[in-house]
């Protein structure tokens, strides 16, 4: 289970590139010899964001070549 | 090159002079020095915003609201790093350190206990061992004669790089010696995380089935050398040594693979020799 693992690092590196301002989107690109298994990552996203600035934000993921494991971009929240 | 400091001209260049001799060696011609010195503290931006350079991975912010921001980082980035830097500190003092990665029970501990004996006074041995719980592995490993500080993971299925960075610290291995990471039993994750070394050892057993290394390509298609372990026992288990061998090939062929014994010692030599000659 390193998906647990994983999805701490992203909120971490999102979370020291955003601030405290709260982000409602993160894309990953995922390869197919990652070793990520997707539906274990979205699975522990909800978890693992709950109660910090990205709680609630859509884990968008697309697919990408070999190892590939990037965080592509993330969205900040619309605050009116 | 950057627009605004002119960090990555090409006449900013990294030289190594030696002052005995006044011999220059030119190490780097611009470009990959981003990380030396920090951007944002250049005051000669006119701008209130970062661009990135193409090709690192700063942040390109544009502004607080509903906007995207392109990252482009690797989710590992940070293991990475703390990796690339164990790297040069072994390096820097000429310590191989090696990653033992296997399944559990493939015989990694008694593999071990043998090399520390059999290497004897030639090179210092210095274990890190990696478990989710208890200090067995570390008891085992002293018992056999060299210094081991054992890292438990808990939870984790993996050693991270800062974990090694943590044990070397405490450890600190004389100039020249070796360093065997004894790795969390997994095929799957270890094979994610650079730990620094200076490549993996898989090791596989003649009880495991010779299929494993198609069953988990990952780890064998990373790792530089492959052991097959409980030679001593081929024979009873009715292991197939060529088609475990053939399979290694199918998924890395550029792997040396050496049939061991660390019960009996069966062509320990070799194993041997690979840390001598690195």
């Amino acid at each position: 289970m390193h998906e647990l693992g994983l999805s701490r690092n992203i909120v971490s590196i999102v979370r020291e590139n955003a601030g405290d301002k709260p982000v409602s989107r993160v894309k990953l690109a995922i390869g197919p010899l990652a070793c990520v298994e997707t539906k274990a990552l979205e699975f522990c996203w909800e978890i693992v964001t709950q109660d910090s600035p990205l709680d609630g934000a859509k884990l968008e993921i697309v697919e990408a070549e070999a190892d590939t494991f990037l965080i592509k971009e993330f969205e900040l929240e619309e605050v009116a | 090159m950057c627009g605004t400091c002119g960090c990555s001209d090409p006449a900013n260049e990294v030289k190594m002079v030696d002052p005995e001799t006044g011999q220059e060696t030119l190490l780097r011609n611009g470009s990959l020095l981003h990380e030396k010195h920090d951007h944002d503290d250049h005051d000669h931006h006119g701008h209130d915003h970062h661009h990135s350079h193409e090709g690192d991975d700063k942040p390109h912010v544009h502004g607080p609201n509903g906007e995207i921001i392109s990252l482009e980082q690797a989710v590992l980035s940070k293991n990475d790093q703390i990796a690339e830097r164990n790297r040069g500190w072994f390096e820097g003092r000429g310590v191989l350190a090696l990653n033992l990665v296997s399944s559990p029970g493939a015989g990694k501990t008694t593999l071990l206990e043998r090399t520390i004996r059999e290497i004897g006074g030639q090179r210092q041995v210095y274990v890190i061992e990696g478990d989710q719980m208890t200090s067995n592995d570390a008891e085992r490993v002293r018992a056999a004669g060299a210094r081991a500080i054992q890292i438990n993971t808990g939870a984790g299925c993996h050693l991270e790089a800062d974990m090694i960075s943590d044990a070397v610290k405490q450890l600190d291995p004389e100039p020249g010696s070796v360093v065997l990471i004894e790795n969390v039993g997994n095929l799957v994750c270890p094979s994610m995380f650079d730990l620094g070394e200076k490549m993996k050892v898989a090791v596989i057993s003649t009880t495991e089935g010779e299929d494993k290394p198609l069953k988990y390509p990952h780890m064998f298609r990373a790792s530089e050398v492959v052991l097959i372990n409980k030679m001593d026992i081929a024979e009873v288990v009715e292991f197939d040594e060529a088609q475990c061998r053939s399979n290694i090939a199918e998924v890395n062929p550029k792997a040396k693979v050496i049939s061991v014994s660390a019960k009996t010692g069966v062509n320990f030599v070799d194993w041997l020799e690979v840390l001598k000659d690195n």
